[in-house]
Formats: C-alpha cells, structure tokens, sequence
C-alpha cells in the first residue's frame, strides 16, 4: 500500500513538509486561487441534485441518511474553516455546534416565541449561539496556533462537556433536551410534520452555508487565513495581525458549526451530552480528514464517504469504529491529502488526456488489493467471532455466507483469499507505478 | 524635517552578551542607506529590533517621528515599514500572483474585510499585476511561489516588501547567495522598486551597497563607527582598519 | 487533621501516577515537539498486558515485562507510524497520535470486550498497611508511591548524572548539533519514546487494580494528563511534578469535603435567591465541590493559559 502511494507521489517530486494543505502545483489549487470567476456550474448542480436526490431514494431511510449527511457536511466543512484553511487543529469543535444545537432546542420549548417563528429560520439562532461562544473562547484561545491552541481546545471541549450534567438548566443533565419542532408558525403551510419536508429544509441551509463558507475562502480576512496558516510572521509584516485573523475564521467557523447544530436540532428533536463530547469532536476531525483539508470540497466528500461507511458498516459489523479507526490511521499515514488529494492527483492525468492508460492497471492491482483486504477483514472478523462470542454459538455470517467459526475451514479460505488479493496486489504494484509515470509525462516531454 | 527612521541609545542584550552596544542613526526620507559590517556585527539583530521582531533593551526607535516602543510587527507595518528577510519569506503554497496580492490588502484598506471578494476586485488585481510586472515575474503569475528559482523568489519577495506602499523599505541582505548576473539583476530592481522611497538595507556585497547606497553605516561590535557618503566611507581609514580587521579576524 | 492526612496521601497517589504519565509525555514533547495524544492509550495497554500476564506467572512478572512489551510497542510507534508522519508537519503528528488513540481503544475492545478485567491487587499486597482514626491505608497504595519516587529518583538519575541523560538533555534544546556531533538523533527520539511509553506501561500496571482495566481507562486518564502538561509548562520536567500533585491534591479534597457553591457564595455576602427553582442560576447555586471535582483541572488549565499562556515552569512560548 504504502509503495503504491510513494510511488504516486514521485512524478511531482519531493513533496513539501505541509503536505497537510495539499500539493500546490495541483492545477486546482492555482485555479482557486488565481482566476476572476467563480465557478456557478458546480454550485448549479449541487442545488439540483439536492432537489432530485429524494425522487431517486425515496424510502424514509434513506431521507434519514441524506439528512444526517448533509448537517455532517455543513459541520465538516466549518470545521475546515479553521483545519484546512486557518491551520488550527481543534479537540474540541463539537461544543460549538452542541451549543447552537442547545440553544435551538430552548428556542423551541418557548413556546410564545416559537409559535411566531417560521422554522427555517431557527439554524439561525443557532449559529448566533456558537458564534457568541467562539467570541468569548477565541479570545483567548487564538493568540497561538499548534499546540496550544490544540490543548485550549481540547480543554475547553472537555470543559463544556463536563458542565452539561452540572449545568441542568441549559444541558438538561443526562436526558439531554427535546422539544417538538411542529410548534413552529408553519411556512408558507408547511409544519414539518414529515422527513421529507425536514429534508428540504435541510437541503437549503446546505447549500447556503456552503455557499457563505466558499465565498468566506475568498475574501480578505479568507485569503489572509491561509497566509497566517502558511507563515503567520510575514502575514504580520503585511499589516495583519496573525492572531485577529485567526480570530474571525474561528468565530465565523463557531457561527457555522451553531448552524449545523441547530439543524441537528430541528432533525432530531433532542439534543443531550454525546452531541459535546470529545468522541463526536473526534468525530468530525475524522471525517474531516478522511475528505480531504487542502480543498474546499475535501470535507463534503469526507461527510459522504463516513456516513455511508457508518450506516453500512454499522449494520454489518459490530467491529465498524475499529476499521474507521484503521481507516483513519492509513489516511494520516498514507493519504494525507485525503480522498480530495487522492482525487486531485488526476487532474494533470486527464489534463493530458491519459486517463485510460491508468484504466488497466488500477484494475490490476486495486481489485485484488480489495479483495485481499476483505479477505482480511473477514479474519478479523472471524478472530472476534472466536473469541467473543457465547459457548456454543459457534455460527457466524461473514459476506452473506454462514458457516461455523471452530471449524478450520472458513479460516483457510479467507488466509487464502487474503494472502492470494494482497500478493496480486503487491505483484502489480510496480506496473501500476510504472503506469503511473507513464500517464503524469506529457508527450515527447522528458522528465 | 523629521527623518524617516530615527534610532537614539538603541541596546540590545541577549543574557549577559550585549549584541547593540548604543546605536544612534537617523535615515532622512527618500535616502538609500546601506548597514555594513563583518559577520556578527550585529547587522540582523538591529534589523530585528527597528521592526519589532525583539524589544529593545534600552533605546528608541522612531519613524517619521513617532516611537515605536511596545508596537507589534504588524502595528509597524501600518504606518508604513515594510521589511523583507535574509532567509527567503514567502507563502509558498500560494501562487506569484497571490503572494503580491496579499501584500496589497492591507494597504488598499480592505482590512479584516469578510464582504469584499477578492477576485472581483480590479484595484487589487490590476495593482498585484502592477507589481508583477515591476519585478519581471508576470510570466510567473499562477505558478506556486515555492517552485520558482532562488533569485524569483528574492524578486518576489521584495515585490511583496514593496507592494504595500510602505515608504520605508527595510531588505535584509537582499542578494545573499546570487550569482554575480542574479545580483545585478536585483540590484537593478531594488534601484527601480524604490525610487522615491526611504530604503534602509544591510547587505555584504560591497559591489551593491556602493552602487545603490547613498550613505553607508559601518557596525562593528554593535557600534556605528561611522556613517557617510559611500566615498567618504571608504576612504576613512578608521574604517578601513576596523572593518578589514574585523572582516580578517572573523575569517581566521 | 486526620482527614487532612488521609486526603494527602490519596492526593499524592493520584498526583504520583498522574506523573509517571506527564513526565513520559512532557520529555517526549520536549524533544520531538509532538504532544502524545495516545500516550495514555499506551497506559491502557500496560494495564492490559499485565492483566494477560498476571493470569499466567503473576502480578510481580506483569510489573516486569508488561512495561517492556508497551516500551517496544511505543518504540514501534514512532519508528513506523510517527516518522513517516513528522515530514507533514506537526498538525498531522497530532492528528496521528490522536487517531492512534481511537485505534487502540478499538483494538483493546476487539481482543478484550467492553467489559472491566478483574485484575486486582496482589494477595501479598492486600493488607491494610496502618489506620489513621478509622481511615485505613491500604499497603498497596504505599507501594504505588514507593514505586512512583522511585521511578522519579531513577529517571533524574538518568538525566542528570549519564551519559545518555546528557546527551538526551542536549537533544532536547539542540537536536541539529547533537546531531552533528556525531550521536544518532533518530535513535535517541525513538529510544526516549520507549522509555516514555514504557513508563506510561508501569503506571497503567500499577493503577489498573485500584483505578479500573476497561477500555475507557485511557480517555479518563488522558486528557488530565495534557491537562497536568500544559498547566505545568509544556516541556518542563519539574512542571509536570508540580501540575500532577497539585491536580492530585485539588480534585482529592475537592471531593472529600463537600463544599456547597452556596456557602461560598453566601459567605461572600451575596443572599440565596428565594425563588431557587425558577432561577436560572440555580444549578450555579447548587454545585458542591464533588461535583465539579473532576472538571477543576480543566478550569485550572484555562485559567493558567489565559494569564500564563506557557504554564507554570514554561520557558518557551510554543
């Protein structure tokens, strides 16, 4: 694995140290920077797809999942405000959108007020809550970037967490808050009453958010996150100082994850202590990463990928956060641009009109490799089965086949389907690289 | 007249090592003046304390009068000091074009500006063009500033010194490390970039400072032994054997 | 006044423990510039391993080769996870050790279940060792500190009066020159991140009876820890002693005297409201000290970083 993905890297040379932002001579990341336009048609498909996507999967469940996703998109990609484009690794992000989340659920349960108040326009007040947190906490917690701020945020996560079952009142102690979100002044006769409408509702704070984050990336105080990410000193020789700018992305990057929040909050009615804790922090650094920080799109890839994963996974397999967590490893280690990075890779290779040599290969070497790690999950799931499981439950189902976990056959198979997938693998690993240089050289250019 | 950058009784102690031993210099506006001295002079150092990367110990440093005391880098840079550095400074991942663009934010009063986009802005395009243009790296524009070539990327970084408008231009060893065509066509460029504008600049190639500078300070030991006219300069044998000496005792 | 003197000997346990885990961590930050996130996950792990020992040769050969086994696993972190990371920056570093974490959490879950071990105290240990009106001190607790100092003297020892502890000191402030005269860098970082994670191992080995062998033990323990470094200077060794017995100390009498918000609020002259129960602030007025005990170190944290931002022994802003 590891030899595959070197060896991509090769063509473009040694990679800088802050791989972490992504390679800069990625056609994307000039186009992103330099160009006077900002492109509408992917803004214009996005919306559309939004539209369309509940004709095509139209059973609740389904709705349930695109609704989870997308708060997850909107929380990811706040996040990245401060990861990706300010440089600040926060512990502790999930209080903002908690917070926000809170706050929505109190609106909600006053009765007087929310009964005048049409309910997409609750995620506001949520966002206001978390930007007002970010405002206080920033204040002190952005005069460094690094570790510090890393451990402010861890402590001040653990912090609020903590506080939800001392602070009753606000966090509602163990059972959290609820409240019902059909008491809201029905919009234009719409109550909520259905996922579907929530769905919409949803749908377009998405859009608007991603929207307002975008243009955020391009604006001054924007542009000069990425310059203090990059070298805070000369951002302050340029007359700005390093600290205000962090400053406004991570209040504006409060205000957003607040609107992820309240979202969350219209989705599910409830809101307890889980949604302020260090894992769910965890969480969204993950699926952050996992997208991709370097590009803006990086964390809505991430947010897709790690609820299917999870929604999926989780069904099949109790051992599902143990491959997130591999997952998450291999990608830190392997990948660190992410599936974003691992995407953009391609530009250039079809830029130059090369893509179908790549074609072959990549079946050559990623199906097998696929097939052996299933291979190997499968043992590992074997291997939990046999060790966990009650006396004398000695059946398990592995990839829809039943089979008896004692019994030394299944486990020959899958070392067999494993050690066979991964050795293909490793066999035409050379050739795909080979592949590979072949496909990122212009023609008749010598490298 | 105030002068441009004014320095009285300016010392700087690292523990018990004093590098600034009392410096008092005054740069008039629109004059080019050149900081030599041997290795170890202090040369750095004083560039650190006027821009305010360290407090003084003791000392003033004025610009157009006002004091510096307790300012931070980018309070400084506000009222009109730019500086560049002897280890190159730029922000490599962004692309030529963007590098000078930042540069010009501040001073085009866009500030902490969330409601302006940058790309549509023709003042902020046309002037980063402007610049481009000055420091021949237009053919360059949306390349990332970490590929280019040593020399690009000085020219580039005195692009982003001087594009804030700043009226006092602080290089740092602009020319450390060039080939001998490299540095003439940076020294051309400095000559062009800063006309009409206060240029305060430490360097050790004397083929530069005597071409461009219209005074020169010699620091020695954390002293100015003297400061005039580049041929007055030179032909102070004080000078003369202070500075070979020093320049021959911190060779052996 | 007796009470006063159990608390402190429950204090400096904690504080002790806590202590085996920063002085591993602040060292390993000192000289890489990478903050641990997993290193308590390596504690976990000493637990655990002891536990599978202790079933098969007994407590005292877990003490011996479970830290051994955490140790050669740490050093394996940082040579094939954490090198290949530190080219990426520290952002990533950090990102790592944190996903580490979640990984061995998983992994302790997957080989041992959710459920606590029943390691325990060894019989030879189980006594009480003397009473103080009424309190009893159990002898374990007087090993745990006895084994604590004397991993503390040993490690000084090491530091300050080797050849090693010089050239690992050096290392610290000047890895480049240390690195040019000749000694292996790279060697001594994976070494110290050993000798770091192992001591994590030894702390997990003997706080696993008392304190609990589940797969939570590690986020429990691990965020206090980065608590304890920051708040005593990140990088300072003597911090790290000071931060752990002060957090020890603090959250022991916080939590065995029952101080009520209300007394304290009262005592400074401000009247309890009459309507407690629709008062918003009636959760503030409600807390006793027990309560928020766990969550003091954090208070503490955020108090030091906003008015010492480099902690209490710091010497670097980092």
């Amino acid at each position: 694995m590891s030899q595959i993905e070197q060896a991509k890297n090769e063509p473009k040379g040694a990679r800088p140290k802050e791989q972490i932002t992504t390679d800069p001579s990625d056609a994307a990341q000039r186009m992103r920077a330099g160009s006077m336009i900002i492109p509408v048609t992917p803004w214009v498909i996005a919306a559309v797809l939004l539209v369309l996507m509940p004709f095509i999967f139209t059973d609740n469940s389904a709705i349930t999942i695109m609704n989870q996703m997308s708060i997850t998109i909107i929380f990811a990609l706040a996040y990245n405000m401060l990861l990706g484009q300010g440089g600040m690794l926060s512990f502790g992000h999930a209080v903002y959108a908690g917070v926000g989340g809170f706050f929505c659920m109190h609106v909600m349960n006053w009765s007087d007020f929310f009964a005048g108040l049409p309910l997409p326009l609750l995620p506001l007040f949520g966002g206001l809550a978390g930007m007002s947190l970010a405002l206080v906490v920033g204040s002190f917690s952005t005069r460094s970037a690094g570790t510090v701020f890393a451990m402010i945020s861890l402590g001040i996560g653990e912090l609020i967490a903590a506080c939800s079952v001392i602070i009753v009142a606000f966090f509602g102690g163990e059972e959290g808050v609820s409240g019902n979100r059909t008491y809201a002044q029905p919009f234009f006769g719409v109550e909520f009453l259905q996922q579907i409408d929530v769905y919409y509702l949803i749908a377009f704070w998405l859009i608007l958010s991603a929207l307002l984050m975008y243009l955020f990336s391009r604006t001054p105080v924007g542009r000069m996150a990425n310059a203090v990410r990059d070298n805070p000193e000369r951002a302050e020789f340029l007359g700005y100082s390093a600290r205000w700018v962090r400053y406004y992305s991570f209040v504006a990057s409060g205000f957003f994850a607040g609107i992820a929040g309240g979202l969350f909050a219209i989705n599910y009615e409830i809101l307890t202590e889980e949604n302020l804790n260090t894992a769910s922090s965890g969480v969204i650094l993950l699926v952050t990463f996992l997208g991709g920080v370097g590009f803006f799109f990086g964390p809505i890839i991430g947010a897709i990928a790690f609820t299917l994963l999870q929604t999926v996974l989780s069904l099949q397999t109790e051992l599902w956060a143990f491959y997130a967590g591999v997952l998450f490893v291999a990608t830190v280690m392997f990948f660190p641009g992410g599936l974003a990075g691992l995407l953009m890779m391609h530009v250039p290779v079809f830029r130059l009109g090369k893509a179908r040599l790549l074609i072959i290969p990549y079946l050559k070497t990623l199906l097998p490799a696929a097939i052996g790690l299933l291979g190997l999950a499968g043992l590992v799931e074997l291997v939990f089965h046999y060790r966990h499981a009650a006396t004398g439950d000695n059946e398990m189902t592995v990839f829809w086949t039943t089979f008896d976990s004692h019994n030394i056959l299944p486990w020959v198979v899958l070392i067999a389907i494993a050690g066979i997938g991964l050795g293909i693998a490793k066999k035409t690993a050379p050739s795909l690289l080979e592949a590979w240089n072949e496909a990122t050289t212009p023609d008749g250019g010598t490298r | 007249m105030t002068p441009a950058l004014e320095l009285k009784g300016l010392r700087k102690s690292f523990g018990k090592a004093e590098i600034i031993r009392g410096i008092d210099l005054s740069i008039g506006k629109a004059e080019r003046h050149a900081v030599i001295g041997p290795n170890g002079a202090g040369k750095s150092t004083l560039f650190n304390l006027i821009t305010a990367r360290f407090p003084p110990t003791e000392g003033t440093v004025k610009l157009h009068g006002q004091d510096l005391t307790g300012m931070q880098p980018f309070q400084i840079n506000r009222l009109g000091l730019s500086r560049s550095f002897q280890i190159t400074n730029i922000f490599p991942k962004m692309t030529v074009f963007e590098n000078v663009r930042c540069a010009l934010l501040w001073s085009q009063g866009y500030k902490y500006s969330f409601w302006h986009m940058v790309n549509r802005k023709r003042d902020l395009t046309e002037g980063a063009e402007a610049i481009l243009e000055q420091i021949n790296l237009t053919e360059r524009r949306n390349l990332p500033a970490g590929v280019l070539s040593y020399a690009e990327q000085r020219a580039l970084e005195i692009g982003i010194t001087i594009a804030g408008g700043a009226d006092v231009v602080m290089l740092d060893e602009p020319t450390a490390g060039m080939s001998n065509s490299e540095t003439d066509y940076i020294t051309d460029l400095i000559l062009k970039v800063t006309e009409g504008k206060t240029l305060i600049m430490v360097e050790h190639d004397m083929g530069v400072v005597f071409g461009l500078a219209d005074r020169i300070s010699v620091l020695v030991y954390g002293e100015i032994i003297a400061t005039g006219k580049p041929e007055d300069v030179r032909a102070d044998p004080r000078v003369q054997e202070a500075y070979l000496g020093a320049a021959l005792e911190a060779e052996h | 006044m007796d009470l006063i003197l159990v608390n402190l000997i429950d204090g400096l346990v904690t504080g002790l423990l806590l202590f085996m885990l920063s002085a591993g961590l602040t060292l390993i930050f000192s000289m890489m510039g990478v903050l641990n996130f997993a290193h308590a996950s390596f504690y976990m792990l000493g637990a655990y391993f002891a536990y599978q020992i202790s079933l098969a040769l007994g407590f005292w050969m877990g003490l011996l080769i479970a830290p051994l086994i955490v140790g050669v696993m740490g050093a394996g972190v940082e040579r094939y996870g954490l090198r290949r990371v530190h080219q990426y920056g520290h952002v990533p570093e950090l990102i790592f050790t944190f996903g580490l974490a979640l990984l061995i959490e998983e992994l302790v879950q997957f080989i041992w279940g959710k459920n606590q071990m029943a390691y325990s105290v060894p019989d030879v240990l189980n006594f009480t060792a003397f009473a103080i009106s009424g309190n009893s001190i159990p002898a374990y607790k007087i090993f745990m500190i006895f084994i604590s100092i004397a991993i503390f003297i040993g490690l000084l020892y090491v530091l300050t009066k080797t050849r090693v502890g010089m050239i690992i000191q050096a290392a610290l402030s000047y890895p480049r020159t240390v690195e040019a005269l000749g000694h292996n860098v790279p060697l001594i970082f994976m070494g110290v991140f050993g000798v770091g994670t192992a001591l994590a191992g030894v702390a997990g080995v003997i706080a696993g009876p008392v304190l609990g062998t589940f797969p939570g033990m590690a986020f429990v323990l691990g965020s206090i820890v980065f608590v304890t470094i920051v708040i005593g200077g990140l990088g300072s060794l003597w911090g790290a002693l000071v931060a752990s017995l002060l957090i020890g100390w603090i959250t022991t009498f916080a939590k065995s005297y029952n101080i009520a918000m209300s007394d304290i609020l009262n005592g400074i002259g401000i009247v309890t409201p009459t309507d407690l129960e629709d008062n918003i602030f009636r959760d503030l007025w409600t807390v006793t000290s027990p309560q928020i005990a766990d969550i003091l170190p954090y208070i503490l944290m955020v108090l030091i970083l906003i008015f010492r931002p480099y902690g209490l022994f710091g010497k670097r802003a980092a």
